[in-house]
C-alpha cells in the first residue's frame, strides 16, 4: 500500500506540474502584448522593453516558464485588471463562500445519489417512470434548473430566497460554519434557507449520473455468490445491500464520482452567477465578462488544484474499496 | 440474367439487393431497442431536418426588431419577444441550430483527433504508444471544461474560440476507445493475412484495423452528444460565446435573467430549448448504443 500511495503521489506531482504548464501555454497565448497593454497606449517603445526586461518578458520561455511556477508556488497570482486587488487575496476572500455550498451539495448529492441507487435496485414500481424522470434531470442545463426552483420556490411560493448568502447582505467568510459554532440558531438558519436552491441545483445532475452508475453496479453485484451465502444465513434484506452489496458496488461509483467533478466545478460558476453567491464562481464570471485575464488564470489555477488533489484522492478510496484494483494501475 | 445456375461462382448480390439486406438489418435493430429510445431517434432525426429546413420559412430573423419589446407569447409571436423585440421562436430555433451544429462539430473533432492519437500509438506500439497514451492519460487527468474558461479567456469571447477550446480537451476519450479496439484487432488473424499478403502498413491500418472501432467510437460519440450541448450552452451563458445579435441560447438565457421575474419567457425558452435538444439527444444515444451493441 505504501509503494501505491507513493506512485500515485509522484504522480500527483506531475499531473499538477502539467496543470501550471497548460495555464502557463494559455497565458503565453494572449494574443495582446501584455506589457504594452498594460503600461497604455501612450507607454514608449523604451519604456516597454525596459518593462518587458523587469518582468522576464525577454527571457527564454522555459526561464519565464520556471519564474512563473516560482510566483505561483509563492502564492503570487499578479493582480486582478478589474478589483485593483492580488489575484490570491481576491480568492482567500470569496473561498469560503463557495466551500460552504461546495459542502451543502456534496452532502445532498451522497443522500440522494445513495437513495436514488438503492430505489431503483431494488425493484420498487415505476421503473420506467423513474428512469424518464432520470434522464430529464441529466439532460437539464443547471442555469434551467436554476431558473425553475427560483420560479417555483422564490416567485410563486414566496418560502426562499432567491440570491445572496444572508438576508443582511453578501458576507465573506465561513458564515454558516460561524452561526453554528457561536449558536446562532436563527443566523444559521437563515444561511440554510439561502445555501438550499444552489446547492440543490448544483447536486441534482452530478447525483442523478452517480445514482444511475449506483444501481447498475448494485444490480452486478448483488447477483454474486458472496450475496446468495449472506441470504442463505438468513440476514435480511436491507442488511445484506447494505453490508454486502453497496461495497462491492463502489468502485464504478467512486470513477463516476471523479469524472463529474470537472462539470461540477464549471456548475457551480453558472450557479453562482444565477444565485449570486459571493464565491470563487461568481468571482470567475464576472472576471470572464470583464476580460480580467490574471483573475481567470487564477481561479483555472485554484479550482483546478482542487479538481487535480479530489481526483487523485478518489483513486486512492478506490483503491481502499476493492485492493485488487492496486495491482492493475 | 443471363448468369447460368451452373455458374461455379457465387452469384454476388446486386446493388439493390444488397441496399435492401442493410436495411432489414437496420431494421431488426431497430426493433430491438425500446420504445422512448425509438420514438427519440425519430424525433432526433426529424428536429435535425426541421432545423435545418425551417429557418428560410421562419417570418422574421433572428436580428429582426419586429414588435413591441418584451411581448408575451401569443399567436403571432408562440414563445413571446425579448427585451429589444425581437421574435424569440426565430431565435431559439437559430439558436438551436447553432447548438447543434456546434456540439457536432466538437464531437466530430473529438473522434478525428482521438481516432488519428490512438490508431497511430495502437498501431505504432512500444515507445510511441507509450508518449501518445500517457499525453492522454495528462489530458484526462486535467479539469477540461476549466481549461477552455482560461482559453476561451485568453484568445477573446466567441463561439469559434469556445469550439477550438472544447475541442483542444475533448479528444482524450476518443484515443482511448480507439487505442484499445486497435490493440485488441492488431493481433487478428485477417490483419495477420492481410499484413502477409503484402499489404502497406497504412492500408493495412486504415482497412483492415480501423473498422473495428467504428462501433464503439459511435457509441461513445452519441453518448456524448448530450454533454458537449451542454458545456457549449454553460460556456455561452458565462459570455464566452459570440455575444448579443448572434442567437445563442445560453447567452440569450443569461440576458434573459434580468427580466426572470416580470417577463419569465425571455429567459426560460432558450433554457426549455436546451432541455429539449439535450433530452432528445441522450435518448436517442442510448437508441444507437442499443442499436450498435445488439446488431
Amino acid at each position: 500500500m505504501a509503494r501505491f500511495l507513493l506512485a500515485r503521489l509522484v504522480a500527483l506531482v506531475f499531473i499538477l506540474l502539467a496543470l501550471t504548464l497548460a495555464v502557463f501555454i494559455i497565458d503565453a497565448a494572449v494574443p495582446t502584448d501584455p506589457v504594452a497593454a498594460n503600461l497604455g497606449a501612450g507607454a514608449s517603445q523604451a519604456l516597454i522593453q525596459a518593462t518587458r526586461h523587469a518582468l522576464g518578458y525577454d527571457q527564454p520561455v522555459y526561464v519565464q516558464y520556471v519564474r512563473f511556477l516560482g510566483r505561483v508556488l509563492h502564492g503570487d497570482l499578479g493582480t486582478s485588471l478589474r478589483t485593483h486587488n492580488p489575484v490570491a487575496a481576491d480568492l482567500a476572500q470569496f473561498a469560503p463562500a463557495t466551500l460552504e455550498l461546495a459542502l451543502a451539495s456534496v452532502i445532498l448529492i451522497s443522500v440522494l445519489a445513495l437513495l436514488l441507487g438503492l430505489w431503483s435496485a431494488s425493484g420498487a414500481p415505476g421503473a420506467t417512470a423513474i428512469r424518464f424522470a432520470l434522464v430529464s434531470l441529466a439532460s437539464a442545463p443547471t442555469f434551467f434548473f436554476a431558473i425553475v426552483l427560483i420560479f417555483v420556490f422564490y416567485s410563486w411560493l414566496g418560502v426562499l430566497p432567491a440570491s445572496g448568502r444572508t438576508t443582511a447582505g453578501s458576507a465573506t467568510g465561513f458564515v454558516m460554519t460561524r452561526d453554528l459554532w457561536t449558536g446562532n440558531f436563527a443566523g444559521w438558519l437563515d444561511g440554510l434557507r439561502h445555501v438550499l436552491l444552489p446547492a440543490v441545483v448544483i447536486a441534482l445532475g452530478p447525483a442523478v449520473a452517480i445514482g444511475r452508475v449506483l444501481r447498475g453496479s448494485l444490480v452486478d453485484a448483488m447477483t454474486q455468490d458472496h450475496i446468495k451465502t449472506a441470504r442463505s444465513k438468513g440476514i435480511s434484506e436491507w442488511a445484506v445491500l447494505l453490508r454486502h452489496g453497496l461495497r462491492n458496488a463502489l468502485t464504478p461509483v467512486l470513477a463516476m464520482a471523479g469524472l463529474q467533478l470537472g462539470l461540477v466545478l464549471t456548475g457551480v460558476i453558472v450557479v453562482e452567477t444565477v444565485f449570486a453567491w459571493p464565491g470563487l464562481g461568481l468571482y470567475a464570471s464576472e472576471a470572464l465578462v470583464n476580460s480580467d485575464f490574471p483573475a481567470v488564470i487564477g481561479v483555472t489555477l485554484v479550482l483546478g488544484g482542487v479538481y487535480v488533489v479530489i481526483n487523485a484522492a478518489v483513486d486512492v478510496l478506490q483503491v481502499l474499496a476493492d485492493p485488487r484494483l492496486k495491482d492493475q494501475r | 440474367m443471363t448468369t447460368s445456375a451452373s455458374s461455379p461462382e457465387p452469384e454476388q448480390p446486386s446493388g439493390y439487393l444488397r441496399l435492401t439486406r442493410l436495411r432489414c438489418r437496420w431494421r431488426s435493430a431497430f426493433d430491438t431497442i425500446g420504445r422512448a429510445e425509438r420514438i427519440a431517434l425519430i424525433l432526433g432525426v426529424g428536429l435535425v431536418i426541421l432545423l435545418v429546413v425551417v429557418p428560410s420559412f421562419l417570418p422574421y430573423g433572428p436580428a429582426d426588431l419586429v414588435d413591441a419589446p418584451l411581448t408575451p407569447p401569443s399567436w403571432i409571436h408562440p414563445l413571446g419577444t425579448d427585451d429589444l423585440g425581437r421574435d424569440l421562436l426565430s431565435r431559439v430555433v437559430y439558436g438551436m441550430r447553432t447548438s447543434l451544429a456546434s456540439s457536432v462539430l466538437v464531437v466530430a473533432s473529438g473522434v478525428v483527433i482521438g481516432g488519428v492519437i490512438g490508431l497511430v500509438a495502437g498501431m505504432a506500439a512500444g515507445w510511441a504508444d507509450a508518449v501518445l497514451m500517457r499525453l492522454t492519460d495528462l489530458f484526462l487527468a486535467l479539469p477540461g471544461p476549466l481549461l477552455v474558461l482560461a482559453i476561451v479567456a485568453a484568445l477573446g469571447a466567441s463561439l469559434a474560440h469556445t469550439l477550438i477550446g472544447v475541442a483542444v480537451v475533448w479528444w482524450p476519450w476518443y484515443a482511448r476507445v480507439v487505442r484499445g479496439q486497435v490493440r485488441a484487432t492488431v493481433g487478428m488473424a485477417h490483419v495477420e493475412t492481410a499484413r502477409l499478403v503484402g499489404l502497406g502498413r497504412v492500408r493495412v491500418a486504415l482497412r483492415h484495423v480501423l473498422p473495428s472501432a467504428f462501433g464503439p467510437v459511435i457509441v461513445t460519440a452519441s453518448l456524448d452528444l448530450g454533454n458537449v450541448i451542454l458545456l457549449l450552452a454553460s460556456l455561452s451563458f458565462l459570455g464566452l460565446g459570440t455575444p448579443d445579435p448572434a442567437a445563442e441560447l445560453g447567452q440569450m438565457t443569461a440576458r434573459g435573467l434580468t427580466y426572470l421575474l416580470t417577463n419569465w419567457w425571455v429567459a426560460v425558452m432558450p433554457a426549455a430549448a436546451v432541455f429539449l435538444l439535450t433530452f432528445i439527444a441522450n435518448f436517442a444515444g442510448d437508441g444507437i448504443r442499443d442499436m450498435i451493441e445488439r446488431s
